[in-house]
């Protein structure tokens, strides 16, 4: 499997802020999954990414393929393995479907 | 509605920059001509930038006055792009020839608009008050398309080429411009004083606005862009803008010359000097822009059922002609 790239056009970055908030509230077992860390500007759009998606984008640089992605996922989050993979792989998918990753 | 913008963005998405007020032109709408700041030495320029990559601000625009006026451009440009910063810039074309626009493709630049208000050249050139505005500013799109470096055009709607709009559309598809940005009028500077011989009425806006929605819906060989919050109040508009009511603040924030930090070049109201000022106590608590933030309906804004998609309007120019804020619009046609 080739490692996965993010289109170059689009424009994103980590709102660092927002990020350590989220972070702390996992850390109290606060439900995070609609809080957006990552922002993606797409055709004049702006999109979020939550926690776990904004991790797998930040990684798709060219130099992870998808297992590589989990395997780092896995040693960040203490969930269940099979869980974390399949999200994953959900996740990537519609971003490949979308067109707004490539393996690179 | 402050909690909700900072809470999410950490910084503005683009920065507005001017590097001088200085220009070879003199134009009736200028709102920066009668300005004077000092300007910064290359050094301390490049130290901004270095602040603008630290705080992920992902787009530059460099403006003016004119932004080719000063030398060093093609170094901050480049230096910016290396960096990783978006750079685009507005230019009135005079000094765009081709080996200028194959200096811009070089430094980085992802795109350079043009300001051409008129597809008619006498009338350019009388709004400019430079004879020959018009050929160079023309001569400069054809420069980029020679070179590969994406042009777009920006055109301030007034009282000269409102009624004529799809002309200057025609002149952008001929010379290979993928955008055009058909501009408000803002009320300042120069554009304050001739107001009542540039500006549309309320309701010559809303016939215009009306007409060029309907032309760029129809329109699929070229982009067109509006920046103006009061469209939002028309019927049946359904775009989706990233945020409600002025960008200003929210969005986007203007440099000038010196480092200073306005809302938008339109609003001269100092909130901070990014190079002696921490840049998040700014973006997170400057008075003024909690204010932007969070514009309550006043006047005949108060009970409007638009208010809550256009949010007042274009608040530089309540602000430009009322001094505050919250009120209506002088566009407003409701």
């Amino acid at each position: 499997m080739k490692p996965l790239l993010r289109i170059p056009d689009i424009v994103w970055r980590v709102e660092k802020r927002r990020e350590a908030e989220t972070l702390d509230a996992l850390e109290r077992g606060e439900d995070v999954a609609e809080r957006g860390t990552v922002i993606l500007i797409i055709s004049g759009m702006m999109h979020q990414l939550n926690l776990v998606g904004g991790m797998i984008w930040s990684r798709c640089d060219g130099s992870r393929t998808e297992q590589q992605i989990i395997e780092e996922m896995a040693a960040e989050f203490d969930v269940d393995l099979t869980v974390l993979a399949d999200d994953v792989h959900e996740f990537i998918a519609d971003l490949l479907q979308r067109g707004w990753l490539t393996h690179g | 509605m402050a909690d909700n913008f900072t809470d999410l963005f950490s910084a503005p998405l683009t920065f507005n920059w001017t590097l001088s007020y200085r220009c070879n032109f003199s134009c009736s709408h200028c709102y920066s001509r009668d300005e004077k700041v000092p300007e910064l030495p290359t050094s301390d320029i490049l130290r901004i930038v270095d602040i603008l990559v630290e705080k992920q601000v992902p787009f530059i625009n460099f403006g003016g006055g004119e932004p080719l006026i000063r030398d060093d451009l093609y170094e901050v440009a480049a230096y910016a792009s290396q960096r990783g910063l978006n750079v685009s810039m507005n230019s009135n074309g005079w000094l765009l020839d081709r080996a200028a626009a194959q200096r811009l493709k070089d430094a980085g630049f992802k795109s350079v608009g043009l300001s051409i208000d008129s597809s008619c050249g006498a009338s350019h050139d009388d709004f400019r008050n430079m004879p020959g505005a018009f050929e160079r500013a023309v001569a400069a799109l054809d420069a980029l398309r020679e070179v590969g470096l994406k042009s777009t055009m920006s055109s301030v709607i007034s009282r000269i080429n409102f009624q004529s709009f799809r002309e200057l559309l025609q002149l952008a598809r001929e010379h290979g411009v993928g955008q055009v940005y058909l501009h408000n009028f803002k009320c300042s500077g120069r554009g304050f004083k001739n107001r009542e011989e540039l500006d549309l009425t309320p309701e010559e806006w809303k016939a215009f606005y009306i007409e060029a929605l309907a032309v760029k819906a129809a329109s699929k060989d070229l982009l067109i862009s509006f920046d103006d919050p009061v469209i939002a109040s028309l019927p049946g508009y359904d775009e989706n803008p990233l945020v409600k009511g002025s960008t200003c603040g929210k969005l986007s924030l203007n440099l000038r010359p010196n480092g200073d930090i306005t809302p938008c070049g339109f609003i001269p109201v100092v909130v901070g000097n990014i190079l002696t000022d921490d840049f998040d106590h700014l973006w997170y608590e400057s008075p003024v822009l909690k204010k932007m933030r969070s514009k309550e309906a006043q006047g005949k804004c108060a009970g409007c059922g638009a208010f809550e998609d256009c949010l007042g309007g274009c608040t530089a120019r309540s602000f430009a002609t009322t001094g505050d804020f919250d009120q209506p619009d002088p566009h407003c046609w409701k």
